[in-house]
């Protein structure tokens, strides 16, 4: 299976066809704060620079349990799972922009808006498995930075370093195609059929 | 002999932590055949995967889902068993003391709906309801935790003199809602009749229905197989990436009514968590699933 290595260029991710699975090593930033969302986007509104440096990188909404070590010497990460990207809809074209995002992802797909940004950006959306913790959490290789640590543990902003965390379902591409869009309508058009031949 | 406290704590925290976990055997062989039947490429790789997820959390004692949901419990007394100290009082020390022990520990789901502050306590927490077994000389609980994936997506409404069409056409359109977001392929428990909080509540015993189990009524026994087909032909697939494998089962329980027909769908996601266990006056404990 493909291993993407961040950072990411375009022609990278403009090459990803809707379905592919692909494998992430790199830097990975991540967060499922509605709070966190809020705060980044009110920084860049104030034209202030975010913590983190997310250019060609990656941004997902992927749960993880960390915490400071006894001793002082830092933060651990102890697991990490996706949650559902669409309650971030109204964050993400301004994230994925403002930030230069290649990657995307978390579980169950983001809006029309969000696919536009990426398709803008050149940016693809990766659906990881829900259910996935122990598994996916082997790719944990240490914690980068943390930042924000006054919100609860999966709120913070937090940048782990990553090796073959996956796989990773291209689901959005970087040409405005979205699975999950794709799906809906046939299965609107299906169920609408089912109904007019009973 | 009586049944203590402390048994009944112990209990309540063991089945949390199971349902942590593992996924009950008969959702993984589910999971499995699916595996074996699916026509999407993308939808047999992303099976494959949660067998594999399933299966890796078993192995090494990890978690399926990070996202340990709300705890909720249904808990059953037999008439013949007797009780030494406190029961509610129990069940909240028990959750307290799977939260503290657990490894890895696990992250604050609990959320105070007014304030938004998060924990892993809180009003009216664990979620409990109380039933009775006549005759039955010991304690049944069930264990379900509850998260955001699929929580969000459960719904009720209340009809007037429905027909079965209109009954299954809502339940259709509250699956084609969470479309690719309750982490397909889900299970579907309905609740038709009753009142307004009865049919939630034996949808919610639908939706934790052992697989395979045919449902005694013929006119629902129908229902099922028609909404399972055609919830899997809509086409979302597993974790809603495509696929014809976007539901395990539908399952429907129903009480007599008024002219008023509260009918209220739940849903459960592939991991499907659900644990149950008795326990008798002498201590034992015969786990169910």
């Amino acid at each position: 299976m493909k291993t993407l290595h961040l950072p990411l260029q375009r022609a990278d991710v403009d090459a990803l066809v809707l379905g592919d699975m692909v494998m992430v090593s790199g830097p990975v930033t991540m967060s499922i704060g509605l709070p966190t969302h809020q705060r980044m986007v009110d920084l860049l509104d104030a034209g202030r620079p975010l913590p983190v440096d997310m250019n060609n990188g990656a941004f997902f909404h992927l749960s993880c349990f960390n915490q400071e070590r006894e001793d002082g010497t830092g933060h651990d990460a102890l697991y990490l799972n996706p949650t559902t990207s669409t309650r971030y809809n109204a964050y993400m074209p301004r994230l994925i922009e403002a930030c230069g995002l290649r990657l995307v992802g978390g579980k169950a797909g983001l809006d029309q808006a969000s696919a536009e940004a990426m398709r803008r950006q050149g940016c693809v959306y990766l659906s990881f498995l829900g259910g996935g913790c122990t598994l996916l959490s082997r790719a944990i290789e240490r914690v980068v930075s943390v930042h924000w640590t006054e919100y609860i543990s999966q709120f913070r902003l937090l940048t782990l370093e990553l090796r073959a965390l996956g796989p990773g379902t291209v689901a959005i591409d970087a040409h405005g195609n979205s699975l999950y869009d794709q799906l809906r309508l046939q299965a609107q058009q299906r169920l609408d059929q089912m109904r007019q031949e009973r | 002999m009586a049944i203590t406290s402390e048994q009944i704590a112990c209990l309540i925290a063991d089945l949390y932590e199971w349902s942590l976990k593992a996924i009950p055997p008969d959702t993984r062989a589910a999971l499995a055949g699916l595996a074996s039947r699916e026509s999407s490429v993308t939808g047999r790789k992303t099976l494959r995967v949660m067998l594999q997820s399933a299966d890796t959390a078993r192995r090494t004692g990890g978690l399926v889902c990070s996202d340990i949901g709300i705890p909720t419990y249904s808990v059953r007394i037999g008439t013949q068993v007797r009780f030494d100290g406190p029961v509610r009082q129990a069940i909240v020390e028990g959750f307290a003391r799977m939260v503290a022990r657990s490894d890895p520990p696990i992250l604050q789901a609990v959320t105070n709906p007014l304030t938004l502050v998060r924990g892993h306590a809180g009003k009216d927490m664990p979620i409990v309801s109380f039933d009775v077994i006549d005759n039955a000389d010991y304690l049944e609980i069930s264990c379900a935790p509850k998260a955001l994936g699929t929580g969000r997506w459960e719904a009720l409404t209340t009809f007037v003199y429905p027909t079965l069409q209109q009954m299954e056409d809502y339940v259709l359109d509250t699956v084609m809602l969470s479309g690719s977001q309750a982490c397909p392929p889900i299970v579907v428990g309905v609740g038709i009749g009753g009142t307004f909080d009865h049919a939630a509540r034996i949808a919610k015993d639908a939706v934790l229905r052992p697989f395979g189990q045919q449902n005694p009524e013929p006119i629902l026994d129908a229902m099922e197989q028609r909404l399972l087909r055609t919830i899997n032909q809509l086409g979302f697939g597993p974790m809603g990436t495509g696929g014809d494998s976007t539901a395990m089962a539908v399952h429907i329980n129903y009480a007599a009514s008024h002219g008023f027909v509260p009918v209220a769908v739940s849903l459960n996601c592939w991991i499907n968590r659900r644990t149950q266990a008795r326990l008798y006056g002498d201590g034992r404990v015969e786990r169910i699933e």
